[in-house]
């Protein structure tokens, strides 16, 4: 059954239409991954999603309640963790614990089980006291997790909340999001890390406010991407990929790091035309090799099918 | 009612960890209200003189030195022409210029009436008038020494007539102290910027900071999260009226000669208002900047102006003085004053209490209504 | 040098622009507030609510009443027949002043020596108002005197006058109107506040959110960076400024005596003074709250009761006249004044305007050291 199911949902800010007419519907105990890059309207959507932001028009029911007409009992089911990681830096970490699990009416054995739980995913048993602005990024992100679903909701939203975060730390995170999920908790994440999408279960691309990509990530990949990618790692990149834009095989371009990713059309198998074409101008190629597809490249040949 | 608790009690946790906000909120306004309060006097102690004596007769000296015997007046410069004069009162020099005209004993005794020239500086007007006043009656009476010396000299001794005399009795302040007017007004502007400062920035900061997102997204009620930002408040704001009123009677010497108890309740009210005030501002601003420029420009310079605390309300032009009645530390002032110096209580000042405390829970009311769980 | 500076100032404009609200209040208040004070503030006491208790109903009273409800200082509002009534309107404040005439003014009046005592009390809870009621009460009942005793020396045949006479003249405000001293006090505080404040916040907001390090991790240095940082602000004071002299001649018929070259000049020291307060403030804070109290607290009651605007510095105890000195407000006042109401020129008020370069290079500075001790630029 559907946790939550978005219909039409657009928010104007001003003449600004930060989410266009978008609409889906995350599966009970998926982990939903909404991708895009900064300013496509992730967080906007987010917030409409938990009842704190009204949307100009459209409509979402989060949990089986609407957010346009009962954002209060919207709220009272899900967890949310903000961009900000939002945890009161000028409290200890048991006193924001205290604050949150309080707040969200936890009390007696019940609470100080779910508080040893948030310690523990933290890592900050016996840390208690320490101050909350103190503490690094990936511990704080742990800890901001676990104080937002403190109450067990059904829901979560996570507005990127592995940003600025380093890549170990971000794995582990994932591990409890993961565990989260397999306990029957929806968790809804946006992140604009193309690359931690391959840990959901479902996933949509935004661009613009507009959705353009729907699926999990094979899907994805095999069906907006007709041909095969090719890397290619080249002594002149730049170069080559002005001159394999205007070849009538290839879809599109673009750089990773000093290789090039190319997208081929259906038909195209033959590498030796790609070597010739680029040695004829004085390129030395390294290697060329066909890849597994990454997320990125279905995103980038989306947004340039876009343009 | 437990969350309010909890959010009570977060509050608190943080005043704890910004000791440095809690000091200066407290310990500030006693050192202003030294300074303040020692430095509100509207009494004009001295004025500074210049005499041009173009007679310097004894008749004309005798005529100077009763100013001098005054004890207001401070006979700082003798000129010889009216340029210095011009000079010497552009740059604020003095006051006032004393000029006695030529021949004026002989033409005081012979009785052909010569005319002292008293000029002021009056871009001040205030000193100018009170200074005035005080020349008037170094006049008044040196005139009617002269006249009876003329009288006996003539042979007759007292005029066959009575003498009008005012016998004037000041009530509530007998010596005219400004102070004892001045320190209870400055008490209700003291606890008036504690108040704005600590509660204008109070939502405001949370939602600069991004807690306030998470606060929203959680059941917590608007009139909650308002109680609970308003009750650690309106502690901290108590503990610096018992701190403010007790170094006015300490310091200052002004005894109260009501009720304390009455005082205390009526400054609690009064406390409670300007809470609501702030909290309203704070929920209105989208940055602490907009913030603490709103609750400046809209009430605190209002407040100092508007409430009677230095300018009269009955000088203000009618329209004016209708404002004058939405401003919370109007009421608090006749209230102050009123049991500071006139020693009067509930009886007589119900009306300013019950209006006090009616603009208290309408601004909290109101507060909470703008208060929605929503971003904007 | 210049072009850092440049950035940073023009960085803070763009910031400033796109808060409508900061804009609003920064540009509004400062001649909404000027024009509702400026109405609002005078300590010209008329109309005053006089209470009467008259026991002798003669010629002579009523002429004593006819006298002073003629002006337009004191308006009759009611009779008092008991003493209770008299005490319970003076706490009700109902009545400012109660006169009680003598059921013998007549008779004392005609004795030799004789001494018609008027009764007169005043509500002195306003000091300064008591203060001038009294000199009021003074003078009518002078003038009075004089014309009783002409009535009935005249009529005994006896000619007899004042030997002298006292001519008050007042200069530059002949009609004593407060408003006009007044004024240029407004004009000071409104300035000096909302450049502190304003200016207080600008390097606090930058290190709540972080940016600060950016900045410091350029090439810039302190002092490029405390300048144009009040570029922006001192221009905007600079405009308000104009606008609140505008408003003083268009509402209150103010006329800037002197010469508006040395207005100009006082005004843009006295801005840069104030800037350099907040620039002080914003150094030393670690957040906005804190800039936001200090910051009120240096500029708001300070300016109003230290500066010489309401209360005479000379009239202070002499300890507290020292501390006048910590407002830039007392200074520019004294400027302000003489050029304003008096239209002196600058050998007048020189020394005001070299404190307060003082001020500048007093509160710079210590910025400048303090930023480079907490930051190491």
């Amino acid at each position: 059954m559907y946790s939550i199911e978005v219909k039409n949902l657009t928010k104007k800010f001003g003449a600004f239409t930060s989410v266009n007419d978008v609409s889906f519907a995350v599966k009970k105990g998926e982990i939903f991954g909404f991708l895009g890059a900064n300013g496509a309207g992730k967080s906007t959507t987010i917030k409409m999603l938990c009842g704190i932001l009204e949307p100009t028009s459209g409509d979402a029911l989060v949990g089986g309640h609407s957010i346009v007409s009962a954002p209060d009992k919207v709220k009272l089911n899900i967890g949310y963790m903000s961009q900000r990681f939002s945890l009161y830096d000028d409290l200890a970490v048991g006193e924001n614990i205290d604050f949150f699990g309080g707040v969200y009416g936890l009390e007696g054995a019940t609470f100080k089980e779910r508080k040893n739980w948030v310690l523990e995913i933290s890592n900050l048993k016996g840390k208690e006291k320490l101050l909350t602005g103190s503490l690094p990024g990936g511990v704080k992100q742990r800890l901001a997790l676990g104080t937002a679903v403190i109450h067990r909701p059904s829901i979560v939203f996570l507005d990127e909340p592995t940003s600025g975060v380093d890549p170990l730390s971000r794995r582990n995170f994932w591990e409890l999001i993961h565990e989260l999920s397999s306990g029957g908790t929806t968790v809804f994440v946006t992140t604009h890390y193309l690359e931690e999408a391959e840990f959901c279960n479902n996933i949509i691309l935004i661009n613009a406010g507009k959705l353009i990509a729907e699926g999990d990530s094979k899907t994805l990949k095999s069906k907006y991407l007709d041909g095969s990618i090719y890397e290619i790692e080249c002594s002149d990149p730049v170069k080559a990929m002005e001159i394999l834009n205007h070849s009538k095989y290839i879809n599109d371009t673009s750089i990773f790091g000093n290789k090039i990713h190319i997208s081929v059309s259906k038909n195209f198998s033959d590498e030796n035309l790609l070597r010739t074409d680029l040695q004829s101008q004085n390129i030395r190629i390294e290697s060329i090799a066909p890849i597994t597809p990454t997320l990125e490249d279905v995103f980038i040949h989306l947004l340039e099918k876009g343009a | 009612m437990k969350i309010i608790l909890h959010i009570i009690k977060k509050e608190f946790l943080q005043f704890k960890r910004d000791p440095k906000m809690l000091v200066m909120v407290i310990f500030a306004p006693v050192i202003q209200l030294i300074f303040l309060g020692y430095a509100a006097t509207f009494d004009v102690n001295i004025v500074h003189t210049a005499v041009f004596d173009m007679d310097r007769s004894s008749g004309s000296r005798a005529f100077v030195e009763q100013f001098e015997k005054s004890g207001y007046f401070s006979i700082d410069y003798y000129i010889h022409d009216y340029e210095e004069l011009n000079t010497l009162v552009n740059h604020a020099k003095v006051i006032v210029g004393i000029v006695i005209p030529r021949n004026f004993e002989k033409d005081m005794y012979s009785g052909k009436k010569p005319v002292v020239q008293a000029i002021f500086d009056g871009s001040d007007g205030n000193t100018a008038s009170i200074a005035a006043g005080y020349v008037q009656s170094i006049f008044t009476s040196y005139a009617g020494e002269i006249m009876q010396e003329m009288i006996s000299n003539k042979g007759q001794f007292v005029l066959p007539a009575g003498t009008l005399e005012p016998e004037t009795r000041v009530w509530y302040n007998p010596e005219l102290k400004t102070r004892k007017f001045m320190v209870p007004g400055i008490v209700g502007l003291l606890l008036m910027l504690i108040t704005l400062i600590l509660t204008s920035l109070a939502i405001v900061k949370e939602k600069e900071i991004g807690t306030f997102e998470q606060l929203i997204v959680t059941p917590i009620k608007p009139y909650q999260l308002i109680i609970g930002k308003l009750v650690p408040f309106t502690i901290v704001g108590l503990l610096a009226t018992v701190v403010v009123l007790t170094a006015m009677q300490v310091i200052f010497n002004i005894p109260v000669r009501g009720s304390t108890s009455f005082l205390f309740v009526a400054t609690t009210i009064y406390v409670l208002s300007l809470l609501g005030l702030g909290l309203f501002v704070s929920t209105i601003s989208k940055t602490q900047q907009q913030a603490m420029m709103l609750a400046i420009f809209a009430i605190m310079l209002p407040m100092v102006y508007l409430s009677g605390f230095a300018f009269p309300i009955e000088n203000m032009p009618k329209s004016i003085q209708y404002v004058t009645y939405l401003i919370p530390l109007r009421y608090f002032i006749t209230i102050i004053r009123g049991i500071i110096l006139k020693g009067i209580g509930f009886s007589q000042l119900w009306v300013e209490t019950t209006v006090l405390l009616l603009m208290g829970i309408a601004i909290l009311l109101l507060s909470s209504l703008r208060f929605k769980r929503k971003l904007d | 040098m210049f072009s850092r500076t440049r950035a940073v100032a023009k960085k803070e404009v763009k910031q400033l622009l796109r808060d409508k609200r900061m804009l609003f209040v920064i540009f509004f208040f400062p001649v909404f507030l000027l024009g509702v004070f400026g109405y609002a503030v005078n300590f010209d006491v008329k109309h005053i609510q006089l209470g009467l208790r008259d026991l002798s109903r003669s010629p002579e009273s009523r002429e004593i009443v006819r006298t002073l409800t003629a002006s337009e200082y004191f308006d009759y509002k009611m009779d008092f027949t008991t003493d209770d009534e008299i005490r319970n309107a003076l706490d009700k404040k109902l009545v400012q002043c109660i006169i009680v005439i003598p059921e013998d003014l007549t008779e004392k009046l005609n004795t030799r020596g004789g001494k018609a005592k008027l009764q007169v009390l005043i509500d002195g809870v306003d000091g300064n108002t008591a203060t001038i009621i009294m000199n009021y009460i003074k003078a009518a009942s002078g003038s009075l005197d004089r014309e009783f005793k002409e009535k009935i020396l005249t009529r005994l045949g006896i000619s007899i006058q004042m030997p002298l006479g006292i001519e008050p003249i007042f200069w530059f405000n002949p009609d004593l109107k407060s408003t006009w001293f007044l004024i240029p006090g407004l004009i000071a505080m409104i300035l000096i506040v909302t450049a502190v404040v304003s200016v207080s916040l600008t390097l606090v907001r930058e290190k709540e959110r972080g940016t600060i390090e950016q900045i410091n991790v350029s090439s810039i240095n302190t002092i490029e960076l405390l300048i144009g940082k009040s570029l922006p602000y001192i221009i905007i004071a600079l405009i308000n400024a104009a606008f609140i002299i505008l408003a003083g001649y268009m509402l209150f018929g103010l006329v800037v005596k002197g010469s508006f070259v040395l207005l100009f000049f006082s005004t843009l020291i006295f801005i840069i003074a104030s800037v350099s307060m907040g620039i002080f403030v914003s150094v030393v804070a670690d957040s906005q709250q804190v800039a936001f109290t200090i910051a009120t607290f240096l500029s708001l009651l300070p300016s109003v009761i230290l500066s010489g605007f309401i209360f005479p510095i000379d009239s202070m105890p002499w300890a507290v006249q020292i501390i006048t000195n910590v407002t830039p407000a007392k200074f520019f006042l004294q400027a302000l004044r003489a050029i304003i109401l008096r239209g002196a020129g600058l050998p007048a008020f020189w020394i005001q305007l070299v404190y307060l370069s003082m001020f500048i290079i007093v509160f710079l500075g210590l910025a400048t050291i303090i930023n480079r001790r907490k930051s190491a630029i």
